[in-house]
């Protein structure tokens, strides 16, 4: 089934760059001031992925357990520094409740798709279970993300409600059950959507890949359903757990909001 | 008023963003069916006052003390039942009268309270001058004076023995304001509930003889 596939030579990969060239003389025409951004936007996009791909290189050939669970916590971590970075909240910390949900949910499912689903053996190959878990991570960072961030802006604007609902008897989880319910919604939502579509108004990156690569397009879209409802089973569970333990973060034992107004 | 002590407060300090003292070894007693008016300047901790008793806030050091028995004995929510606080801006949610007021109900720490029925709920809605509210208003379509009511009977519903009041009229029109401080002069006065008001209104009440607590640099000082 598998064809040729045409490799990109190195003069092909500069001729890329002049859409790169086009944007940046626009932004310049109309004085955008995107041009740095570009800039350092296609220099980090070429370092990066040259780096992954020489560093995919070394862990394929090493085929060792270890070394991709660490690749794959490696990815985690980052993802959840990108995080930490993009909600600008520093009162609670929740590096480590989005890391640790991150690591759970992201395991759970990957090793579910590759063990299961997939059915590769060992678990662990390092061809699969890199880019799928790559994948999950990628896609539903954003997830968390955005739930986390919703979920403690209103915590800190709905300050009032809360705590008439506190003062009538309720516990921390009722006083703070419809502001949960938003963040988890704000954040599922985008995934949710792109199920509705897929197929419909885009063909996903990965299944284009596979079909570029020669991959039967009937093959590749057994992937991609794997793929979206891992993404979306992944991002419920990440989310999930993401926004309980920081609430529970936002809260004391006494059942006083902590987290305070700007 | 009796001779009760309802709530101690021995030795509180209170401290906040780590660095700034609100009080400063605050030591009183407030008596059981008293009618108790808050005054001071603003900043001078009159709202952190009404939230340490509720609990919304614990103090930095210090214990306090309700009905004798110290605070962190009492679980939570049975103490903010028993000390009901009324925040400044009422907080309806949606829905309607009837909705609001059996929100308190829907939550699990009050499940083995009874359920009022609609009777009941239309006399305290009479009682509190609603009597043109029917149940099935939207909450939210209330004027604000109506809300602050609906608040009040709504904690009322819980039975609570003492009610902490944080500028309940500073949203409310004169005659809307006049309402709410009689209905707490009314209930200290007819059910023997303990009023605490912070009032940055000059009221003088009629029914019952208020006791001043003034707020002031870091000290709590109960006027005779």
């Amino acid at each position: 089934m598998e064809q040729h596939i045409a490799d990109i030579g190195p003069l092909q990969l500069a001729l890329g760059l002049i859409f790169i060239l086009i944007s940046g003389l626009a932004s310049m025409a109309f004085s955008l001031k995107l041009e740095k951004d570009l800039l350092i936007g296609t220099v980090r996009t070429f370092v990066q992925l040259f780096i992954m791909g020489y560093v995919l290189r070394i862990v394929f050939a090493m085929s060792n357990m270890m070394v991709v669970i660490g690749v794959f916590a490696f990815m985690i971590f980052f993802a959840a520094w990108t995080i930490h970075g993009r909600v600008k909240d520093r009162q609670i910390r929740f590096f480590m409740p989005v890391f640790l949900s991150m690591i759970f949910s992201y395991f759970l499912v990957s090793y579910i798709v590759t063990a299961v689903v997939v059915n590769v053996k060992p678990w662990w190959e390092p061809r699969y279970f890199i880019p799928l878990g790559g994948m999950v991570i990628g896609n539903s960072m954003n997830a968390i993300a955005i739930s986390l961030e919703r979920l403690i802006r209103e915590l800190k604007s709905r300050r009032a409600e809360i705590e008439m609902k506190l003062c009538l008897g309720a516990s921390s989880r009722e006083a703070s059950q419809e502001i949960l319910k938003n963040a988890m919604q704000a954040g599922m939502i985008p995934s949710i959507n792109s199920m509705m579509a897929v197929g419909m108004v885009f063909i996903p990156g990965m299944m284009t890949g596979q079909i570029l690569a020669g991959s039967d397009p009937l093959t590749a879209i057994k992937y991609q359903i794997v793929v979206m409802v891992m993404l979306s089973g992944s991002t419920a569970l990440g989310t999930l757990l993401t926004v309980l333990l920081v609430r529970k973060r936002c809260f004391n034992k006494d059942e006083q909001l902590v987290l305070r107004p700007d | 008023m009796n001779n009760h002590t309802i709530i101690r407060l021995e030795n509180i300090d209170f401290v906040y963003s780590e660095c700034t003292t609100l009080f400063n070894n605050v030591s009183c007693d407030l008596m059981e069916g008293g009618f108790y008016v808050v005054r001071g300047p603003s900043g001078s901790g009159k709202s952190t006052l009404l939230r340490l008793l509720n609990r919304l806030e614990n103090p930095s050091r210090g214990e306090i003390y309700f009905q004798d028995r110290s605070f962190s004995s009492i679980p939570v929510h049975e103490l903010r039942r028993q000390i009901l606080y009324i925040q400044q801006t009422p907080v309806v949610t949606d829905g309607s009268v009837k909705d609001n007021l059996l929100l308190p109900f829907s939550f699990k720490n009050n499940k083995n309270l009874a359920l009022p029925d609609d009777d009941q709920l239309k006399k305290m809605l009479d009682d509190f001058s609603l009597d043109q509210v029917s149940l099935e208003k939207q909450a939210r379509n209330l004027s604000v004076g109506q809300q602050q009511r609906l608040c009040l009977i709504r904690g009322l519903l819980l039975s609570p023995s003492m009610i902490l009041f944080d500028e309940p009229t500073s949203a409310l029109d004169d005659e809307s304001s006049r309402i709410v401080e009689l209905m707490a002069e009314t209930l200290c006065h007819e059910k023997g509930k303990t009023i605490i008001m912070v009032s940055h209104r000059e009221f003088v009440p009629r029914l019952v003889k208020p006791i001043i607590i003034d707020v002031r640099e870091g000290g709590v000082c109960i006027l005779p």
